[in-house]
Order: C-alpha cells, then sequence, then structure tokens
C-alpha cells in the first residue's frame, strides 16, 4: 500500500472508499471476535420479537469498519490519533454498506501533521448510518 | 444405492502421511471463550488463581478442546477455522453435505493455558457407505516446550454425494 | 467444584450425575466462537445446506456434544483424577433448543500399570431416548489408600 503524506492531502478530497456488505456468518465471526452475543444479529426471531424488521448489523462492527477505512488510508507511517462515529441508522446484512471519508481540515500543530476528516456509512439509498469524525497524524515528505 | 466414491489406490497412498507441523497457542482467552461456548461455569476453565490452587499450571482447557485452531485468512478454512494443509484437501471428496461422524481424544496430560501445541495428522481411512465417504484423521499434539505428546486425536467427518 | 471421586467408591454399573441442556441459538453461536466452527449450519435457518440435507432447523455441532460429554467425564475425574480417553461417535443429530441429556455408567473398575482406571458408557440422548452421540471414555482416579 502507497505511503500518503502530509503533502499530499488537499481539504474537500475524498479518501478511497471501501466497500463492505456482511452475510449472517460475518455478523457471528464479529460476534466471536468482540464477545458482544445479542440475539439481533443472528437470530431473526429474537430481532422480530423486539421490533426490528430482521437481523441488523452491529453498530460496533460498522465503527470497525470506518477504522479500518482509515487505517488502511493512512499507510504503515500514520497515526490516527482520535476516531469515532455515531449510529443513526440501521444496516442489514446482505446489504452494501458504503464507507466513506473526506478531508475536512489540515494543519500542523505541535510539529504534528495533522489531518481531520468526516467518516461515515452508507446505506443503498445514500443515508448516513454512522457519521463520524477522525484526526490521523500522517508523515511529512520533507 | 451405489456407491458415490470410489476410494483408489492413489488415495490409499496418501494414508499415515505426516502433514507439516501446526502450531497452536492455548491462551487464557481461548480456554475462557471455549468454556463459554459449551456453556460451563466451572472455575477451573476460567480462574487461573483458582486452577493453581487446584494443582494445575493454569486454567485448564476444557474437555474437547484440543484441535480448535488458531486462525490465519491465508492458511485457515474461513468456515469451519481449521488449517488447509493438504491431506484430506485434494482427495475430491463430494460437497452435497458434511457432516462429523466421530471425535475420540487419548489424553497423556491436561492442556492448560499457556500451553503451546505442536500438531501434526495424517489421513487414516476413507470408507464408502452409499452416498456417505467417511474420511478418518489422526492428529498428534506435542507439548512445544518439552516435545511430549500430550494428546492424540481421531477424527471422523462425513462426507455426503 | 464436586468433591473428589476416589477409586474405591466407584462401582460398575454406577451412573454418573446427568445433566440436561436445551442449546439456543446464541449458545450455538458463543460455540461457535470458542471452537473457530462456522459452519452456517448451526445458526442460520436459511443457509440452503439445511433444506438440502432435509433438515427443518439449525443442528447443534457435534462438538459441542462432544465437549458436553467432556464435561460430564472432566467433573467425574475431579482435580485429582484425569480423563485418559474418551470419545464419541454422532448417530444422530439434535435440533436446535431441543432437550440433550447427557449421561455415563461405569462399565469397568481395573488397575493397569499403576493406575487405577474407570471404563465408562458416555452418550448423550434426545428427548425420545434415542442416543444420539454414543461413545466411551476412561478416567484416572486417585485412590484413597
Amino acid at each position: 500500500m502507497p505511503q500518503v503524506y502530509f503533502e499530499d492531502v488537499q481539504e474537500g478530497q475524498e479518501i478511497p472508499e471501501i466497500k463492505k456488505n456482511c452475510s449472517t456468518q460475518q455478523l457471528v465471526l464479529w460476534a466471536a471476535g468482540s464477545g458482544d452475543f445479542y440475539q439481533i444479529h443472528y437470530d431473526k426471531d429474537f430481532a422480530q420479537g423486539t421490533g426490528l424488521p430482521g437481523l441488523i448489523v452491529h453498530g460496533a462492527l460498522k465503527h470497525a469498519f470506518l477504522g479500518q477505512l482509515v487505517h488502511d488510508w493512512i499507510g504503515p507511517g500514520g497515526q490516527i490519533r482520535k476516531f469515532g462515529c455515531s449510529y443513526r441508522g440501521m444496516d442489514y446484512p446482505n446489504q452494501d454498506i458504503r464507507c466513506r471519508g473526506v478531508v475536512k481540515k489540515k494543519f500542523t500543530e505541535n510539529g504534528k501533521n495533522l489531518v481531520e476528516l468526516d467518516v461515515w456509512t452508507e446505506n443503498p439509498d445514500g443515508k448516513k448510518t454512522s457519521p463520524g469524525t477522525a484526526t490521523v497524524a500522517l508523515p511529512s515528505k520533507a | 444405492m451405489a456407491d458415490v466414491f470410489e476410494v483408489t489406490d492413489e488415495i490409499k497412498a496418501q494414508y499415515g502421511k505426516e502433514t507439516e507441523p501446526w502450531v497452536s497457542e492455548v491462551t487464557t482467552t481461548s480456554v475462557r471463550m471455549y468454556a463459554r461456548g459449551i456453556g460451563s461455569t466451572d472455575p477451573l476453565h476460567y480462574d487461573v488463581d483458582y486452577a493453581k490452587s487446584q494443582g494445575f499450571r493454569s486454567i485448564v482447557a476444557p474437555m474437547g478442546y484440543v484441535g480448535t485452531p488458531v486462525f490465519h485468512p491465508d492458511t485457515n478454512d474461513g468456515t469451519f477455522g481449521f488449517p488447509r494443509r493438504g491431506g484430506g484437501a485434494r482427495l475430491n471428496l463430494p460437497t452435497k453435505g458434511l457432516l462429523d461422524g466421530g471425535t475420540e481424544t487419548e489424553y497423556f496430560d491436561y492442556i492448560c493455558a499457556g500451553d503451546t501445541l505442536v500438531e501434526t495428522s495424517h489421513l487414516a481411512e476413507v470408507k464408502v457407505r452409499g452416498n456417505m465417504v467417511f474420511v478418518t484423521n489422526e492428529a498428534v499434539f506435542k507439548d512445544q516446550a518439552t516435545g511430549k505428546v500430550v494428546a492424540k486425536q481421531r477424527l471422523t467427518s462425513i462426507h455426503l454425494g | 467444584m464436586a468433591d473428589q471421586t476416589y477409586f474405591e467408591d466407584v462401582k460398575e454399573g454406577q451412573e454418573l450425575p446427568s445433566f440436561t441442556i436445551a442449546p439456543d441459538k446464541q449458545q450455538l453461536v458463543k460455540f461457535a466462537a470458542g471452537s473457530g466452527d462456522f459452519n452456517p449450519l448451526h445458526f442460520d435457518e436459511k443457509f440452503p445446506m439445511l433444506k438440502a440435507m432435509g433438515l427443518q432447523d439449525n443442528i447443534v455441532h457435534g462438538r459441542f456434544k462432544y465437549a458436553q460429554v467432556g464435561r460430564l467425564v472432566f467433573a467425574f475425574a475431579g482435580p485429582k483424577g484425569r480423563v485418559k480417553k474418551f470419545g464419541v461417535s454422532y448417530r444422530g443429530m439434535d435440533l436446535i433448543g431441543k432437550p440433550i441429556t447427557v449421561k455415563g455408567v461405569v462399565t469397568a473398575t481395573r488397575k493397569d500399570g499403576g493406575e487405577n482406571l474407570i471404563d465408562l458408557d458416555v452418550w448423550t440422548e434426545d428427548a425420545d431416548g434415542k442416543k444420539t452421540t454414543p461413545g466411551t471414555a476412561t478416567v484416572i482416579l486417585p485412590s484413597k489408600g
């Protein structure tokens, strides 16, 4: 993966998106990895019993996807300083989840080259289901 | 029903051929996760101090744990988790269904968190009954630190054609 | 933890304390997590192979039942004993949520190479009493002497 440098980044620039589409198996793998075994993510009857239309994707999994988005972009020389999102809409298994980000601001502080991003997951209707922000430090070419 | 599969001499020639060694660390997390998976609340599987007070090195892996693989995306099966190491993988077995036929484990010592196991296995036998192909593999688990055999396991899977 | 059982206390024909479980989907998902076996046969009721195999619902992992037999013999061996060997074959499927009773009975007590050995028949049975996972085990027990 090529390293992105501070000098290459422009405000307003979109970073390379990643696309996800979770199988039910993926949700169970996430339950295993995270230790969150709440049944709304793999037991359809249980999910519907709580009033949901069906199985839903874990919010924390979408958070992790956004983490992957940023991690992949900054490359081995970058560093995630701050990162978070909120859960505003549900995503469902076997449906595309676009993970996107755009550069909001770049600045230098205490000798660090910092970039602030808006990041979000987007459902097939274009709704931002998990909007968030990230601050990363990037290496300089100099 | 006619047999769906033939045990060829080529397959028989694979009997007894050992796979490359496969290393797996037994960790406190993996032992607790397995214990949680079987619904056990025995503190011997969760509480290190308690397990030590009962004479064990650390928390004890539940019976049945042996063979639980560590996962690496390049080498393990994405669904079953087991390492793909040739052997049974190239038998061209029927794929309409897959069932577990049987499991037998012989223990020479209990396995505890902190152990590192080195496993080798080989194809022991392939049998066909109608649309069912019974494939038996035998595995030996050694403790990496001492080189001692800690467990032997015989696994039979049933491939449906 | 149960009290320690000693070799001298065990008689042929003696039954081990049995227990019954009815694993739900969450339990099987936890087992997938613990064992690394993520076959959707055990948690996705729409998984195509279920229908292909003529099954009405998700089935319990064979290795889950094996581990339940493991719990039975591990508890019987106690902290001073040791499970020497145990094996089962998977003869019948158990559907998710249905009761599974885990049982064992002593078939022999013997001494071999300085070890006090107990041979057992072990199995799981379904609500109809069918042995879906029959097997055998050998446990080493401490002696009072």
